[in-house]
């Protein structure tokens, strides 16, 4: 099998470099039958348990948050807001743990619940919560799961400190990316690379510097090589990614109080009337650099950082 | 002539690779000197040993000079009785047991070869009884108790021998990873390439595997170099060995960030591992990843039966590091002898960077002992001296977990920065034990991978063995007095 292997032209997605990790399978190969909540389930072959839970009425509330469950987009397993305790392998994500013939799925064990509370807070944690200027206000699912759960303080705040926050991205005519409001669910990833094969977006940074960026290693989505297909705003559960035109529109219109001045500071287009051109591709940074000086110095100093407390 | 392997010569002078001086020195006279690897125990380097017919005798700390005098001088053939010496089998082929500090203590199996043998002589492995020929059977016996070394090994903490079985059945494996990450790993590359590269050999011969992959930070550029001349001097791989370098960040280690950067990701994060999955895949087909200590582990029981130990590293005040090794009913605080502390002894911050912080070393170094006490199994023991504040040092350790995870998933990610802040929030007058422990619980129950699961340790052990001093400083005091500006002095 490998030395056919080493003849095949490499497939066109070779090129394509997101940035995330090769998951495994995480679906049953075959027809399962589980119990969720007392209640018995049976899913087709290639689901996860989130598919068993989400086909019966819960003790408690799943959200669920970066699942999409559609197009082949995930299972991403990030936000940990999905899971649930099991009698064979203690409390797993639902969305990417495949059925098992014979387990047993507890949704409002005291571990799960806690578990999916404090993660669904732990997301709003960096979030930019001011749902008023909001283009995706009343269509956020992100907002729907803090309605669900019944979200009314959350343990650690909301992201709310201006300073901090990332310029929302505006030069593209057509889709803006406010990266305040971004949960890394991968799906705009998944989206413009895997089902619409672009090769524009991907992850990139890691630990709080983890961010939504472009494969080309631009910083804007003008200078990308986007096609402004508009999967990923679609796909988008926040209002991080919207299509232009909406981007303010369902907001509350408080006078000389819009989404882009609630953040400050904002990347406009540089020009006036963009065509229908895109940079080209294949400029990709893929291969990966020795690591850099600021890496090694965050690495190395442990016990002699500075800033604590 | 060369000798053929170190016990075939009656005087063996061995000297560091790693001083350039100290060997070019030794080597001017006609002794037989050879070249090893490092012993563990910086303190003792360079080390220059003399072995004459089952005797040996140290000179630790040896200055090219002194060792240009020892090489000349043992031209007539009779040691230097001023210096310490050990008596042992004339045919030993690991480091004897020796009365002087850090050698005399546990047993030197896997680190038998390490500061004895040239590094990438096979004579020398040989001469220990090592290239064993066995069958299949035979090493998933040896392999019946043995347990996976360090967050770096897949099967960390758990037996390694079931999945072996599984793969074996398997039509196809692609590879015996060996993660060689982590510095005690890097160290028994160094030194004892050869006891490491059997054991990913006998793995390899279990489950069929195609080649074995040596997995090396890319700061280490001294295991790459020594693997790859022990590999050339291999005698009949059943898998021919590739060496690959990955980042050195810490989280580099993790056993799927192992595979992502030998497939050449340009950014390391994380892959899912859904409950009761087998073996990773390494370009689409299964392959084993376990660490270097695994596999010396395996190919030390596989020829000489003898049961398991545990390599311990003591770090942090301390004058020097010491890596030695331990039966696993030995308890950590006896791997203390080996070291001088600087500052006495407060705690310890064992079982890797996001150990457990323990006031009391009595504890076995077996796996299931240190899970009971909350401790974690990477075999480090880091000091923290009598005016270290525990509520700093788990601070900063908790900001760099914050700092260098890989941005997957959210407990890990934004619990650690959440984590970071509460542990801020004490020296304001707000201590929440309550909240700190049930996001320590959360980071535990649902990160994707081991470090999330452990990167709340250190502050939930904290809080549980010195909650008194936590306490204080949302009193507005440090009981070491390291936290707080000193108050202004009014005359
Ligand atoms: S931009 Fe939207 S779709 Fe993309 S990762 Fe962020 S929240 Fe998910
Ligand atoms: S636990 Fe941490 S390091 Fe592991 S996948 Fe999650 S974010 Fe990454
Ligand atoms: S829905 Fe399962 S981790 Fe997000």
């Amino acid at each position: 099998m490998s030395s056919q292997h080493t003849q095949d032209v490499p497939p066109l997605t070779e090129t394509i470099a997101p940035g995330t990790a090769t998951d495994p399978d995480v679906t049953s190969t075959e027809t399962e039958t589980i119990t969720v909540d007392g209640t018995e389930v049976t899913v087709a072959a290639g689901s996860t348990l989130l598919d068993a839970v989400e086909a019966v009425d819960t003790d408690d509330q799943v959200a669920a948050l970066c699942h999409y469950g559609r197009e082949d987009i995930g299972p991403r397993s990030t936000c940990r807001t999905c899971m649930v305790d099991t009698d064979a392998h203690g409390l797993v994500p639902a969305c990417s743990t495949p059925a098992e013939d014979g387990l047993v799925v507890d949704t409002d064990t005291e571990t799960a619940t806690e578990a999916r509370d404090v993660n669904l807070d732990l997301v709003l944690s960096n979030h930019n919560l001011r749902c008023t200027t909001c283009g995706k206000n009343g269509r956020c699912e992100l907002q729907d799961a803090a309605i669900d759960n019944g979200v009314e303080e959350p343990r650690y705040g909301v992201f709310d400190d201006r300073g901090a926050y990332e310029p929302i991205d505006d030069s593209s005519s057509f889709i803006q990316i406010d990266r305040n409001k971004c949960i890394l669910c991968n799906r705009c990833v998944e989206a413009c690379n895997d089902v619409q094969v672009e090769g524009v977006l991907r992850v990139e940074g890691t630990g709080a510097d983890t961010r939504i960026g472009f494969q080309s290693g631009v910083e804007t989505m003008e200078e990308s090589t986007c096609v402004s297909c508009g999967h990923c705003a679609t796909v988008c559960p926040t209002g991080s990614l919207v299509e232009t035109d909406i981007a303010d529109a369902a907001t509350i219109q408080l006078p000389g109080f819009t989404q882009k001045n609630s953040i400050g500071k904002t990347y406009e287009s540089s020009t006036t009337s963009k065509g229908p051109m895109t940079p080209k591709k294949g400029e990709e940074r893929t291969e990966r650099e020795q690591s850099t000086e600021t890496e090694r110095a965050r690495e190395s100093t442990v016990d002699e950082r500075e800033g604590w407390p | 002539m060369p000798p053929n392997n170190i016990t075939d010569h009656r005087v063996v002078v061995r000297v560091p690779s790693d001083s350039d001086d100290v060997r070019t020195a030794a080597s001017e006279g006609d002794a037989n000197v050879v070249a090893v690897g490092r012993t563990g125990i910086p303190d003792l380097e360079p080390l220059v040993t003399v072995t004459i017919e089952g005797r040996t005798a140290l000179y630790p700390n040896c200055p090219p000079d002194q060792a240009a005098d020892i090489a000349t001088d043992i031209t007539d053939g009779t040691l230097d009785e001023g210096a310490a010496v050990i008596e042992h089998d004339p045919d030993a082929a690991s480091f004897p047991a020796a009365a002087v500090r850090g050698l005399d203590l546990g047993t030197r199996r896997v680190l038998g070869g390490c500061g004895w043998r040239r590094p990438a002589s096979a004579a020398d492995h040989e001469a220990e009884g090592g290239f064993v020929d066995v069958s299949p059977n035979d090493v998933l016996d040896a392999a019946e108790t043995l347990r996976g070394r360090g967050w770096g090994d897949w099967r960390h903490d758990d037996r390694v021998a079931d999945d072996w079985r599984r793969l074996r059945d398997d039509e196809h494996t692609a590879a015996v990873v060996v993660n060689a990450h982590a510095a005690v790993d890097g160290l028994l590359l160094e030194s004892a390439p050869l006891e490491v590269l059997e054991g990913a050999q006998l793995a390899a011969q279990v489950v069929g595997a195609e080649k074995v992959v040596v997995y090396v930070s890319e700061d280490d550029e001294r295991a790459v170099t020594r693997t790859r001349k022990a590999a050339d001097a291999y005698p009949d791989p059943v898998a021919p060995v590739d060496v690959v370098t990955g980042p050195s960040a810490y989280r580099a280690a993790e056993p799927t960030m192992v595979l992502e950067a030998i497939e050449g990701n340009h950014r390391l994060e994380a892959r899912l591992r859904p409950p009761g999955s087998s073996a990773p895949t390494l370009h689409e087909t299964p392959a084993l990843v376990h660490t270097a200590r695994t596999l010396a582990q395996l190919a030390v029981a596989v020829r000489t039966g003898t049961p398991p130990t545990r390599l311990v590293t003591v770090s942090g005040d301390v004058e020097s590091p010491a890596t030695v090794e331990l039966p696993e009913s030995d308890r950590l605080a006896d791997a203390l002898a080996a070291v001088t502390l600087v500052d006495g002894f407060k705690a310890a911050c064992v079982g890797g960077r996001f150990g457990g912080l323990t006031p009391s070393l009595d504890v076995a170094a077996d796996p299931d002992a240190l899970a009971d006490a909350d401790l974690g199994t990477e075999g480090t023991v880091e000091v923290l001296g009598e005016t270290r504040c525990v509520l700093e040092f788990v601070g900063k350790r908790t900001q760099f977990a914050a700092e260098t995870n890989c941005g997957r998933c959210v407990p890990c990610r934004e619990g650690s920065t959440q984590l970071t802040e509460l542990l801020r929030d004490v020296y304001d007058g707000d201590y929440d034990a309550e909240g700190i422990e049930e996001l320590t619980r959360v980071m535990d129950a649902s990160s994707v991978c081991e470090f999330g699961v452990v990167a709340g340790r250190p502050a939930r052990t904290t809080l549980d063995a010195f909650d008194a001093e936590v306490a204080a400083h949302a009193d507005g005091r440090c009981p070491t007095g390291t936290c707080f500006d000193a108050p202004e002095v009014t005359h």
